[in-house]
């Protein structure tokens, strides 16, 4: 018999979940805990103060630095201090084909800094669409999987016949198939315009790694161009090839800003000390849904205004309004809570269907249980208890690593791997109800260990009392899950019926 | 976009959907052990579509047509698993909670 519509879009719901939601439910959970990077970032240089710094006394500490150590560069970019990040960071490409180099110096002196050395809250950020991976490989597999995922979602709501009937429904009484199925699609129900929304918009973020044929066609080899052309970058000057002297930076900085009501962000040098030098001002995006950024391009050695950019053409005005819904830099402290709480309920829609998968497929008592359930059920574990045991491992490694180790941020990153790579073969060696209950005690004792460790390390006080009350209620609740998980008995009435037989055996 | 403006969406928000939920034979009868009448019924499903409406047109007019809308959807999210979690751990408290989300609404809406 062919099967219905409906059934065959529960075999796509089914399988199209299956081989995305292990990379998805990383993808979701580090994009949440993103919505807190400048949050997390901060934490992890406890060291630091905010300290008052004239944005055009920045720029020029910055230019001051890169012209002794990068004066042969091709472009310097110097980043702004700002109030959640108080550190002056500048960059530089030596060449347009080797890649981008660092410096992270004192906002107060302009010499590198001698805060600890941590990737910060970017660490997760960046693990959230390229998951550590080659740049290149791992938004493919990100973008990949969220192609797949957006069809998961759609042939979801398809599937799910009861969305009204059931929408406050969660029955914790019958069976466990029948309890993770409605936590499944009340987490995936009640957050579904976000669900959409998050994953539509990061596809369209990816969407010139996804397709880049558009623009290579029709550009042919000179990319840069369309973003000038849509309005999002100044075109490139070529440099002159003869040195000239240029004018100082402050007093541009001050003439762009008076232009300007944002805050300055960022300054660009392009060809620095050469004849057709360009010194682009880049503020912050105004209020609005729109991920833009105005600029003001100056000549560096006559200080004539090039060109000025802020609005946009419609197309690229869509395109960064999506890039602001997806990254919501304009919500406020009460609307980012929102934000976050819709993160961690994707999450969890994502975690229950997975464990619905191996829930519904369970064999009966005493049979063993093939080799792909017990694969799932590994994976399962190692990815839903996994990563958080690595998000802490990475938060302790932060406090507990020598200040002035060698290559101290790279080893933050190898803990959080370490930590994860751990728990993943403990879950695929015992992939039982019991490791559940081990392994979420452990994730749970490592996230409430993060706030006394660090208050054992720093003497910031009361100052991550926010951080710290997020560690505490993530791991209360890992602690409460893991709980629910050793008490669980099975519903009622099949507890009637086989305490007999249990007994009978003992 | 100020947090009183979030704090009365999300009132008006879990005051809308706890009437909507109360308007539902099953979670009606978890809580009062009778399913609601058919005019009871039309009545809070009819008080429920009115506290979504009004949460919407509040998101609307003090965070604007740029970011209404999103911060109306955020906080149906947020009352939802609220009344959720109070319907299948709390159901009794339902009721109350509804009705104390709209002194609060109206205080949020006093400092909004």
């Amino acid at each position: 018999m062919k099967p219905g519509f409906r059934q065959s879009m529960a075999w796509l719901h089914t399988w199209a979940g299956l081989v995305t939601g292990w990379v998805m439910f990383c993808v979701f959970v580090t994009g949440t805990a993103t919505y807190y990077r400048a949050d997390i970032s901060h934490w992890m240089r406890p060291e630091l103060q905010a300290a008052a710094v004239e944005p055009g006394v920045a720029v020029e500490r910055g230019a001051a630095y890169l012209k002794v150590h990068a004066p042969k560069a091709v472009a310097w970019f110097v980043s702004v201090p700002q109030a959640e990040r108080p550190l002056l960071d500048v960059y530089w490409f030596d060449s347009f084909e080797t890649p981008i180099r660092q410096a992270t110096l004192d906002a107060g002196t302009g010499a590198p800094t001698t805060v600890r050395a941590t990737q910060g809250g970017d660490f997760l950020y960046r693990f959230h669409y390229e998951l550590q991976m080659m740049p290149g490989l791992g938004r493919w597999i990100v973008g990949a999987s969220a192609l797949v995922l957006l069809v998961a979602l759609m042939s979801g709501i398809v599937t799910h016949r009861r969305i009204f009937s059931d929408f406050f429904t969660f029955r914790r009484d019958k069976s466990a198939q029948r309890g993770w199925l409605d936590a499944h699609n009340v987490t995936g129900v009640l957050a579904l315009p976000f669900h959409l929304m998050i994953t539509y918009t990061g596809i369209v973020t990816l969407a010139f790694t996804l397709m880049p044929w558009g623009i290579t066609s029709a550009y042919r080899g000179d990319e840069l161009r369309f973003f000038v052309e849509a309005g999002q970058s100044p075109a490139w000057r070529a440099a002159a090839g003869r040195p000239a002297d240029a004018l100082p930076l402050a007093p541009l900085m001050a003439r762009a800003q008076a232009e300007v009501s944002e805050p300055l962000e960022m300054a660009i040098i392009n060809n620095p000390g050469d004849a057709a030098s360009t010194v682009v001002a880049v503020f912050e995006e105004p209020k609005g849904l729109a991920h833009r950024h105005p600029q003001v391009v100056f000549e560096a050695t006559s200080g004539a205004v090039i060109a000025r950019f802020g609005t946009l053409k419609p197309a690229a005005h869509v395109f960064t309004s999506f890039l602001g819904l997806h990254e919501a830099h304009f919500a406020g402290p009460a609307l980012r809570g929102l934000f976050f709480l819709c993160g961690l309920l994707g999450s969890a829609t994502i975690a229950t269907g997975l464990v619905l998968w191996a829930v519904a497929r369970a064999p009966k008592a005493g049979a063993v249980p093939g080799f792909a359930l017990s694969l799932v059920r590994g994976l399962n574990l190692g990815t839903i208890l996994g990563l958080p045991i690595g998000i802490a491992a990475f938060f302790l490694a932060n406090r507990l690593l020598p200040v002035a180790m060698n290559e101290r941020a790279t080893w933050e990153g190898a803990v959080f791997f370490a930590a994860w790579g751990l728990a993943a073969m403990v879950g695929l060696a015992r992939p039982y109800a019991r490791t559940w209950r081990e392994m979420g005690a452990a994730a749970a004792l490592l996230f409430l260990s993060v706030p006394l460790v660090s208050a054992l390390t720093t003497d910031r006080g009361l100052d991550f009392a926010g951080f710290d009350a997020a560690m505490i209620a993530i791991g209360l609740t890992l602690a409460w899950g893991a709980r629910k998980v050793s008490h669980y008995r099975g519903p009622a009435r099949l507890r009637a019926a086989t305490a007999p037989e249990a007994l009978a055996r003992a | 976009m100020t947090p009183s403006s979030v704090l009365l969406n999300l009132a008006l928000s879990f005051a809308g959907l706890s009437a909507l939920c109360l308007a539902m034979d099953r979670h009606h009868r978890a809580i009062f052990r009778v399913a609601p009448s058919r005019r009871q019924a039309r009545a809070l499903r009819g008080a429920g579509w009115c506290g979504i409406a009004a949460s919407f047109a509040a998101a609307v007019i003090l965070a604007d047509w740029n970011f209404g809308p999103v911060q109306w959807l955020g906080s149906l999210t947020g009352a939802a698993l609220l009344v959720v979690g109070l319907v299948s751990y709390r159901p009794r408290w339902i009721r109350p909670a509804a009705l104390a989300a709209l002194p609060l609404a109206a205080a949020a809406a006093f400092l909004a």
